[in-house]
């Protein structure tokens, strides 16, 4: 039987490993890199410690080109700009690589923050190691951590991408409700469809 | 033959592909388990994503190439409901001549019922042995070689189980 496991083991590795680096952040973790500062739209650098609430912390793997990213971005400004009022610390993060996606580049992302009214930073992840290191793949993808810094919440913002008069489960927003509370987040992973995040070679 | 011409362009306009099926996650996995096939590519796609239609080409590239070995190709649109037509438009625009699916019903239901490791990053690929074991999974689009690679791979591993 242990042989057997063992000769089973790399290929499910091999299937494991082609998804992400590392696989997507536990439940539980703490902030992956911290403390890298990233240049923000206001063309200050910051960390995602810096922006750490007293209740919480959100950090959005977000872009301007991907469609998807397109589809929740009002919703993702509202929750942003209403939870950062609550004592959650937001921060917007592109780690996309604008050679690829050249509507990713510094100064669209200035454009669009000021367009869209972005009340939270958006930054550069300008290696996209803070993205690897998140084991983010795709955009939007969302993780929540709590007061204690701990990931609670990590996933879409909500079951409907198309439609926001047809969301039946706010995902995001029942979880910020939760952690501005200090209450259990209700479901804590879900997954959406979404752009892949073009990192940097 | 002055009408030549007209006549071929006619021919050539009215290939469409076919309409895409609509499925969920189970019907995929339905076609991707119906026996006969030595492998089976499944690439999950959509009109909106860059990368998924900078990809196709080289998909289909290895999808005919390999078909006398006996690979089957599941293409999917995650494009939305009622946006078929679209995606036809574009399966046309690449010579796309057999049945594919497009999704249907909530993403987190899709994706999970796909596997559990995709995130739902489009494209993403799947590709299964003549067995429907799953032997590659990836995120993010992949080159000619490398897909063929990939599924000479799993061809091969039916003749050494």
């Amino acid at each position: 039987m242990i042989r057997k496991s063992l000769f089973v083991l790399p290929l499910v590795l091999a299937a494991a490993t082609a998804a992400h680096a590392a696989g997507p952040l536990a439940l539980g973790s703490a902030i992956p890199s911290a403390d890298v500062k990233m240049k923000n739209v206001d063309g200050k650098d910051l960390s995602i410690a810096e922006v750490k609430g007293a209740q919480g912390t959100l950090v959005v793997f977000t872009c301007n080109h991907c469609p998807f990213a397109k589809m929740w971005e009002t919703r993702i400004v509202e929750l942003g700009n209403q939870y950062q009022g609550k004592g959650i610390g937001v921060i917007a993060v592109n780690a996309n690589d604008p050679k690829v996606a050249p509507d990713d580049g510094y100064e669209p992302m200035q454009a669009r923050a000021k367009e869209r009214g972005f009340a939270f930073p958006y930054v550069v992840d300008a290696t996209s190691d803070v993205a690897r290191a998140f084991g983010a793949a795709r955009t939007p993808e969302v993780f929540l951590f709590d007061k204690e810094g701990k990931l609670v919440y990590h996933g879409a913002v909500d079951d409907n991408g198309q439609d926001a008069a047809k969301v039946d489960k706010a995902y995001l927003k029942d979880a910020l409700d939760a952690v501005a509370g200090g209450k259990a987040v209700p479901v804590a992973e879900t997954k959406s469809i979404g752009c892949s995040i073009k990192f940097r070679s | 033959m002055p009408s030549a011409i007209p006549l071929l362009v006619l021919v050539l306009a009215a290939a469409k592909a076919p309409l895409p099926t609509p499925a969920d996650a189970a019907a995929v996995h339905a076609e991707i388990g119906r026996p006969g096939a030595s492998a089976v590519l499944v690439n999950i796609w959509a009109t909106w994503c860059a990368p998924c239609r900078e990809e196709f080409p080289d998909l289909l590239h290895v999808a005919r190439e390999l078909k006398g070995k006996g690979l089957r190709t599941v293409l999917v649109s995650a494009d939305f409901q009622g946006e078929e037509a679209g995606a036809r438009d574009f399966l046309s625009e690449q010579g796309v001549d057999f049945g594919t699916f497009i999704r249907t019903g909530k993403d987190e239901d899709f994706v999970n019922g796909m596997h559990g490791e995709w995130s739902g990053a489009l494209p993403a690929t799947f590709v299964y042995d003549g067995s429907g074991r799953l032997v590659r999974f990836w995120e993010g689009k992949a080159s000619y070689p490398v897909l063929k690679k990939r599924v000479q791979e799993a061809i091969a591993r039916k003749e050494t189980p």
